[in-house]
């Protein structure tokens, strides 16, 4: 859920940074999620999740 | 008949809405809004908060007390809140005093975070001044943490009030007109633009700004709900939130603008008055004031607030006016000290005061739009607006008229040196209106006149008048 504001991701994304190294953490692996998604996202296609293109 | 209005700048929240009552302060809340309330008024910050003056004190009121037509549909709850003297806006601040604001707001989000609340914005506007106290005022902002989020205000305090600071103690760039320029703030890309090479190794420059900046061009096409989603399944935690918070209080607390507290002691030094000159004025203003229970006074140009501080024992309120935010910031650090919490310094160029900004240019109201004061001073003011501004003198008796309250205003004669050195950046006889009895003349005809005195030099006279309806 969102608040009022109109959230931009850039501002979500680089809070992880401004939070350290656990923070750090977060971030790769948010990175390492978004280079894998094309995958899993094709991998849970197949298993039945309704293409939202 | 009640007579009511709603806050101008209150619509963005649809949780909480400010309404001004028969000069009461009230707040509507929807049911989300209560919920959030709820958990506030649980929190153990939340009394004391209150207690310390950093949160505005607010207590709920009955519903049904407030007439329909206040209410609303949406309202569930109302609060009322401690009535804030005379609201400035974070561009009338000086730098000490959104500092000091932006670690109130930070440790208000620490103390939420450690009690199930978070704050869903991150609005330098969220607080106000009285006196030296910064005060935060927007209690619809605490809401309910919700695991595996970010702060949502970030980006907001970023613009309005980390990038403001950064400007100033990094680039020694005042940060007001960029405040006044956009209410928003400063965009990262923009603020990003301006911090190169050297300057990204400056405190809190690469995270929050080089970085920042990147990343928000980067994604600038990624929809939130699905960062935060992925965010969130990345291991993102509220006690994350909370090292941000820290981290970014942290950065707050160090950071100075130089010229601040080595210049205002040679300003204090080389001030061109003597002290007899002081002891004249301060007695002309005390016998103006005293027994007139003034509750608003403004003084206009009033520099380092030494009349300000005289007014404040006869008034409830004043506001220091003045250009000069080395002076100022100066000021306001010396009333934090002492605890002051009538005088407010507030930075304005009485030239082009803060017009209303926002929404329809009405979110924020104009700096004297805002409150008609029943006392002013004027001390060694005109004679910069009118040499240096070319205001023509009728234009400021006129002006000064109409701000409707009493009247202690000087009048510094062209022979004067500190006219003359004014004088001399213009065209000979360019000011030649400029002289006393013109002013004396223009003053009569839209004042009474209570009392004049005349410096020992001969080169300044003082009138206390009161304006003609």
């Amino acid at each position: 859920m969102l608040a009022y504001l109109d959230a931009a991701s850039g501002s979500l994304i680089v809070q992880a940074i401004v939070a350290g190294a656990a923070g750090a953490a977060v971030f790769l692996k948010l990175g390492w999620r978004r280079i894998t998604s094309p995958f899993r996202r094709r991998a849970t296609a197949e298993v039945g999740e309704p293409d939202e293109r | 008949m009640s007579d009511l209005e709603l806050e101008p700048a209150s619509f963005r929240d649809p949780a909480s809405t400010v309404a001004y009552l028969d000069g009461r302060v009230l707040r509507g809340l929807t049911k989300e809004g209560a919920a959030d309330f709820d958990t506030l008024a649980a929190a153990p910050f939340f009394e004391k908060a209150m207690a310390e003056g950093r949160l505005v004190r607010t207590t709920q009121v009955p519903l049904e007390d407030l007439p329909q037509s206040v209410r609303g549909d949406a309202w569930v709850r109302a609060l009322e809140h401690e009535r804030i003297p005379f609201v400035s806006y974070p561009y009338e601040w000086t730098f000490s005093m959104l500092k000091d604001a932006a670690l109130v707001h930070l440790d208000l989000l620490l103390a939420s975070l450690g009690a199930d609340l978070t704050m869903k914005d991150g609005y330098a506007y969220n607080l106000a001044f009285v006196g030296a106290r910064p005060v935060f005022i927007d209690v619809g902002s605490f809401e309910r943490v919700r695991p595996g989020e970010p702060w949502a205000g970030y980006r907001q305090f970023c613009q309005t009030m980390l990038y403001p600071l950064l400007l100033q103690a990094h680039k020694d760039l005042r940060f007001q007109p960029w405040l006044r320029g956009q209410v928003q703030g400063i965009p990262p890309q923009d603020l990003a633009k301006l911090f190169t090479g050297t300057d990204r190794l400056k405190p809190g420059v690469l995270k929050h700004v080089a970085l920042h900046g990147a990343m928000d061009q980067r994604y600038s096409k990624s929809r939130a709900q699905d960062t935060q989603k992925e965010l969130k399944e990345a291991g993102f935690s509220t006690e994350l939130q909370k090292a941000t918070a820290s981290a970014i209080r942290k950065l707050v607390a160090k950071l100075d603008w130089g010229r601040s507290a080595s210049e205002w002691k040679d300003y204090q030094r080389t001030s061109t008055y003597t002290d007899a000159e002081r002891e004249i004025k301060a007695a002309f203003v005390e016998q103006a004031l005293q027994g007139k229970g003034a509750k608003l006074v403004f003084d206009l140009g009033g520099n380092d607030g030494t009349y300000s501080r005289v007014a404040a024992r006869h008034a409830d309120y004043v506001v220091c006016a003045d250009g000069d935010d080395l002076v100022l910031d100066g000021l306001y650090r010396s009333l934090r000290q002492e605890g002051n919490q009538k005088v407010l310094p507030a930075y304005l160029d009485l030239s082009d005061p803060s017009p209303g900004l926002g929404w329809r240019g009405r979110e924020r109201a104009g700096f004297f739009d805002r409150a008609r004061p029943d006392g002013v001073l004027a001390l060694a003011l005109l004679h910069h607006l009118a040499i240096t501004g070319n205001v023509p003198l009728a234009e400021l008796v006129d002006w000064l008229h109409a701000l409707g309250g009493r009247l202690v205003v000087e009048f510094v004669d062209p022979t004067d040196p500190m006219a003359d050195r004014l004088l001399a950046n213009k065209p000979a006889g360019m000011h030649s209106d400029y002289r006393r009895e013109v002013f004396e003349r223009l003053l009569e005809a839209r004042f009474d006149l209570v009392e004049r005195q005349e410096f020992p030099s001969g080169t300044r006279t003082l009138y206390h008048a009161t304006p003609r309806r």
